[in-house]
C-alpha cells in the first residue's frame, strides 16, 4: 500500500501530467468558448491540426521555423528560473541579441560564412547578456527585484530596435521602418533543403540537450539547481557562492534569448523590423513553466506552443477564427499549467499526509 | 493588599509535539514590577504572548481586573489595557518615528488624513512626563537599538495602558540605557501601573523588581517578593535540581562510551581562533574578541543563551563566515550540522543523494573536476543511510519525506564524512526524541575517540548536553567566550555563568 502510495505520488509529480492536463484542459476550454462565439469548434480543431501538422511542409516550413525562437527562449528561462531569478525580460534580451546580430550582419558583407554567421550569433548572444546584466546586477548589488527590472528593460529594447529601424540601421532608401538584408554570407543554411527551416532548429535541440546535460551532469549545474531550491541551505550546507550562481544564470539566460533573435534574423527574417517577435519572449515563460523547467521538455513545449501559432493562423484562413483566438488560448494554457500545478502541489501533499 | 491587574492560573499552552507552558501562574499588581525568570525554553516568551492575547491558553484562567476573560487577538487586549512591548521591533523602517507612532491611532485621523500635530503633541507630553525622548522626524531605519525601543515603549505607552508588559527589553541595550529603561520601568509602577519584565540576566532584575517569578519547563516554580529571594536561590528555581534528562542518560550509558572527558591525551590543535571579532549589521558586536584552540579528539562545548554570540562563533569555525577581526584558521575537513536543519542543511526538494551531493559537491568522493559523479555519489548516500540508521525506503526520497530524527541522522552522517578535521554542531539534537538524541550524543563521542578523529566543536543551549559531553566547558555571555572552571560544571555554575551573574560560588561577574 505504502508503495502505491509513493507511486501515486511520483505520478503526481510528474511534469508529463502536468503538461499533458493543461493541453486537455485547455483544449475543453477553447472548444467551448469557440462555440460560444459562433464558431463551429471540430472546424477550427482541424483546420488548426491540418495547417500546424496537416503536412511534411507545415510541420517544417512553418510550425518547427516559429517552434525556434521559442525553444531558445523558453531554455532562457528555464535556466534562469531553476537559479531561482526571474528573468521576465526575454523578449528586450531577444530584441538586444536581434539589434547586434543585425548590424553584424549589415556590416560583415566582405567575411566568409564561416567566420560572419558565428560573430553574428556571439553578438547577438552578448547583446541579450548585456541587456540581462542590468536586472541581475541591479538584483545583487542594491536588492532590486529582477521581476520588474528585466520586465521593464524589455520596453528599452522593444524602442531601441524601433529607433533602430527608423534612424542610424534603417534601410538606405529611407522608405520602409526596417534594416536592409543582412549579407548573404551572414545567413543560416536550410536545414532541409526546400523548407523554411534553417540550421537554427539544430542549434536549438543541441542547446536543449547541452542545456540538459549540464543541470544534470556538472558540478555547477548542480550548483545552479541548488541555488535555486533553496539559496539557504546551498550557501550553508553547499558552501556555494550563490550570488555568482545567480549571476551566471542570469546572463546565460539571457545570452539564450538574445540568440533567439540572432537566430530569427539570419535564419527567417534576413532583417530587423518592429514587431519582429510577437512576443516570444513573453510566451518563453509558458513554455518553460509547461516544460517543469525541464530543458528536453521545453523542446516539446516549444513545438506545441509553435503549432499553436502555426495552427491560429490556419484557423484563421480556413475557418474564420480571428487570429486573437490563438493568443486567448495561449493565455488559457498559461493559466491551466498555473492552476494545475496548484492542484498538483496539493494532491502531492495530499497523498504524502495520507 | 493593592490591586491585581491581571492573574494568569495553570496556564497550559501546547506547540505541536513541544509543552511550552505546561502549569503557568503569573499574578501582577498595580504599582509592582513583576520579573519573570527562566532559562531558554522555559515558556517566557509564550507567558507573555497569552497575556498580551497573542496566544491563546489551551487550559487554566485568565482573569483582567478580577474578571474572567477569553482574549480574542492582541486588540482585544489592547482594550482592556494590556500593552505589550515586542522583543523583535515592529516598526516600518521607511517610515519616521512619528509616523510610527500614529500608526494604528484611529483616534487621531479627521477623515482620511493622519492628524500628526495631534500625534506629536500627545507624543511630546509623554516624553517630558516619562524622560523617553526620541527624534520624531527622523526614520527608523537610521535609529540605533536603544532608540528604537524607545519609540517602541512610547508606542506602547501612547495607548495608555494600565499594564505594561516587556519581552527580554534588555538584550540589545547597552549597560547606561539599560539603567535608565529600569528608572522608567520604575516610574510607571508608581505611577500605579503594573509593569512585568521579561529577563534572564539575575543581577538586571533584582535592582529593579519588586517581586520575581520563575518559569522552569513551562511551569511556574517561585514566585515571591523581591526581598524575600537572592541570586542562588533563583539560579537554583531557573536550572532546577532534577537529574539530567532521560535523553542524556541514555546517552550516556550506551555501550562503550565511559562517561566524562577522555583519560588519553587529546590530539594536536586542528583550529584556533584568535581575537576574532564579528559584528551585526548595525556595528555591535556578537563575538567579540574570542580566542580559542580546538584539539582533534576533543568536545569542546559552549552554551549560552541563544544570541549570546555562540552562532557566529560557530559560523567562523565552520568556514562559513569570515571574522570581521583578528585571525581564523581553520582546517579543510570541515563538517557543520546547523542549527537549522530544514533551512540551512537539507533541500527538501532534493533526494537523499542530492542531499549529501550538497554538501560533498567540492569532494573528491563525488566529483571529479567539474563533473558530478552521481554513481559515487549514490553510493555515499547509501552508505550514509545504512551507517546512520536514517529510515527510508532508498535514496531517492526527497529528504521533506523524511521525519525530522531521520533528516538530522542524514545531516550528521553526512558531516561526518566530511569532518576529516573538524566537526562543528549547533544544537544537534532540538527537536529530536530520546533514541536520536542519544544516537547523535553517541556519535559525537564516538569520532572524537577515533584514532586521528577530528575535534568537536558542540553549541548548545541545553545544559545537560553541554555538561554530558563537553571535554571543555565555555560559556558565551554577550558575545565573550568564559571558560568554565573545573568547580562550576554543574548546572548551577555553568547556569549563572550563562546569566551573566553572580555565580553560586560567587564568581565573578563574567562581562566585567
Amino acid at each position: 500500500m505504502p508503495d502505491a502510495r509513493r507511486s501515486l505520488a511520483r505520478w503526481a509529480r510528474s511534469p508529463v501530467v502536468v503538461a499533458a492536463g493543461a493541453v486537455a484542459l485547455t483544449a475543453g476550454v477553447a472548444g467551448v468558448l469557440l462555440a460560444l462565439g459562433g464558431y463551429d469548434p471540430w472546424a477550427a480543431a482541424s483546420a488548426a491540426a491540418v495547417g500546424a501538422f496537416g503536412s511534411p511542409e507545415a510541420v517544417l516550413s512553418i510550425t518547427a521555423v516559429r517552434a525556434v525562437p521559442l525553444v531558445l527562449t523558453g531554455l532562457g528561462v528555464t535556466l534562469a528560473f531553476r537559479a531561482g531569478t526571474w528573468n521576465i525580460g526575454a523578449e528586450g534580451q531577444l530584441y538586444a541579441g536581434a539589434v547586434a546580430g543585425v548590424w553584424v550582419g549589415l556590416v560583415g558583407g566582405g567575411l566568409p560564412g564561416w567566420v560572419l554567421v558565428p560573430v553574428l550569433l556571439g553578438a547577438a548572444c552578448v547583446g541579450g547578456a548585456l541587456w540581462a546584466s542590468v536586472p541581475i546586477l541591479m538584483k545583487l548589488r542594491l536588492g532590486v527585484s529582477e521581476v520588474i527590472t528585466s520586465l521593464l528593460m524589455s520596453f528599452v529594447a522593444i524602442n531601441l530596435a524601433a529607433y533602430m529601424v527608423h534612424g542610424p540601421l534603417q534601410e538606405p532608401r529611407g522608405v520602409f521602418p526596417q534594416t536592409a538584408p543582412i549579407a548573404e554570407a551572414a545567413r543560416l543554411p536550410a536545414l532541409v533543403p526546400g523548407t523554411r527551416l534553417h540550421v537554427g532548429a539544430l542549434i536549438a535541440l543541441a542547446l536543449a540537450a547541452a542545456l540538459w546535460w549540464f543541470l544534470r551532469e556538472t558540478r555547477f549545474g548542480f550548483q545552479v539547481r541548488a541555488v535555486g531550491a533553496s539559496r539557504t541551505a546551498a550557501a550553508v550546507a553547499g558552501r556555494i557562492d550563490a550570488d555568482r550562481v545567480m549571476l551566471f544564470a542570469f546572463l546565460t539566460s539571457g545570452a539564450l534569448a538574445g540568440l533567439a533573435g540572432g537566430v530569427q534574423v539570419a535564419g527567417v527574417t534576413y532583417a530587423l523590423y518592429e514587431g519582429l517577435s510577437p512576443g516570444w519572449g513573453y510566451t518563453a515563460i509558458a513554455v518553460a513553466l509547461l516544460a517543469g523547467l525541464h530543458p528536453l521538455g521545453v523542446l516539446v513545449t516549444g513545438l506545441l506552443f509553435g503549432a499553436l501559432d502555426a495552427g491560429a493562423a490556419a484557423m484563421q484562413r480556413e475557418a474564420a477564427v480571428p487570429a486573437v483566438w490563438a493568443t486567448a488560448v495561449q493565455a488559457l494554457v498559461i493559466l491551466a499549467v498555473l492552476a494545475l500545478g496548484r492542484a498538483q502541489r496539493h494532491l502531492r501533499a495530499e497523498v504524502v499526509r495520507v | 493588599m493593592t490591586r491585581v491587574l491581571a492573574r494568569l492560573e495553570r496556564i497550559e499552552r501546547r506547540f505541536g509535539a513541544v509543552q511550552a507552558l505546561a502549569s503557568a501562574d503569573l499574578e501582577v499588581r498595580a504599582g509592582e514590577v513583576h520579573a519573570v525568570l527562566g532559562e531558554n525554553g522555559a515558556g517566557k516568551s509564550t507567558l507573555l504572548g497569552v497575556l498580551g492575547g497573542m496566544l491563546r491558553p489551551d487550559a487554566g484562567a485568565y482573569a483582567i481586573g478580577g474578571e474572567p476573560v477569553n482574549l480574542d487577538g492582541p486588540r482585544d487586549a489592547w482594550a482592556r489595557g494590556i500593552g505589550l512591548v515586542h522583543q523583535h521591533f515592529m516598526l516600518v523602517p521607511a517610515l519616521t518615528v512619528l509616523e510610527n507612532l500614529a500608526l494604528g491611532r484611529r483616534q487621531h485621523t479627521r477623515g482620511l488624513s493622519i492628524d500628526y500635530g495631534r500625534v506629536a503633541a500627545e507624543v511630546s507630553t509623554l516624553m517630558d512626563e516619562t524622560g523617553l525622548v526620541v527624534p520624531l522626524d527622523e526614520r527608523v531605519e537610521g535609529l540605533s537599538v536603544g532608540v528604537k525601543q524607545r519609540v517602541e515603549i512610547l508606542k506602547t505607552l501612547l495607548r495608555a495602558p494600565v499594564l505594561v508588559a516587556l519581552d527580554e527589553p534588555t538584550a540589545a541595550l547597552a549597560p547606561a540605557e539599560i539603567v535608565s529603561l529600569f528608572g522608567l520601568l520604575r516610574q510607571l509602577a508608581s505611577a500605579g501601573r503594573g509593569v512585568v519584565l521579561v529577563a534572564h540576566k539575575i543581577d538586571e532584575v533584582l535592582g529593579v523588581a519588586d517581586r520575581v517569578t520563575v518559569l522552569r519547563r513551562g511551569r511556574t516554580v517561585l514566585s515571591e517578593p523581591r526581598d524575600r529571594v537572592d541570586a542562588t536561590r533563583l539560579v537554583k528555581a531557573m536550572v532546577g535540581g532534577e537529574p539530567p534528562s532521560a535523553a542524556l542518560v541514555g546517552a550516556a550509558r550506551a555501550p562503550g562510551f565511559p562517561d566524562g572527558p577522555p583519560d588519553r591525551p587529546r590530539g594536536p590543535v586542528i583550529a584556533t581562533l584568535e581575537d576574532v571579532v564579528v559584528r551585526d549589521e548595525s556595528g555591535r558586536a556578537s563575538l567579540d574578541h574570542a580566542s580559542l584552540a580546538v584539539h582533534r579528539g576533543e568536545i569542546v562545548g559552549v552554551a549560552g543563551i541563544e544570541g549570546s554570540g555562540q552562532r557566529e562563533l560557530a559560523l567562523v569555525l565552520a568556514g562559513r563566515r569570515r571574522p570581521d577581526g583578528g585571525e581564523a584558521s581553520v582546517p579543510s575537513g570541515v563538517g557543520f550540522v546547523p542549527q537549522d536543519r530544514t533551512a540551512e542543511a537539507l533541500i527538501g526538494d532534493f533526494d537523499l543523494v542530492e542531499n549529501v551531493a550538497l554538501a560533498m559537491h567540492a569532494d573528491a568522493r563525488v566529483a571529479s573536476g567539474a563533473r558530478m559523479r552521481w554513481a559515487a555519489a549514490r553510493e555515499q548516500a547509501e552508505d550514509v543511510r545504512s551507517r546512520f540508521g536514517v529510515v527510508s525506503p532508498d535514496v531517492d526520497v526527497p529528504a521533506r519525506e523524511l521525519s525530522g530524527g531521520n533528516q538530522q541522522r542524514l545531516v550528521v552522517g553526512r558531516e561526518m564524512l566530511l569532518a576529516k578535521d573538524l566537526l562543528v554542531a549547533e544544537n544537534p539534537a532540538r527537536g529530536l526524541d530520546v533514541s536520536a538524541t542519544a544516537f547523535v550524543h553517541a556519535e559525537l563521542r564516538r569520532v572524537t575517540r577515533e584514532e586521528g578523529g577530528p575535534g568537536v566543536l558542540l553549541v548548545s543551549n541545553d545544559l545537560d548536553e553541554a555538561l554530558a559531553l563537553s571535554d571543555r566547558l565555555f560559556v558565551m555571555t554577550r558575545g565573550r567566550l568564559v571558560p568554565v572552571p573545573e568547580g562550576q560544571r554543574t548546572r548551577e555554575g555553568v547556569g549563572a555563568l550563562m546569566l551573566g551573574g553572580a555565580g553560586a560560588s560567587g564568581a565573578p561577574d563574567a562581562n566585567a
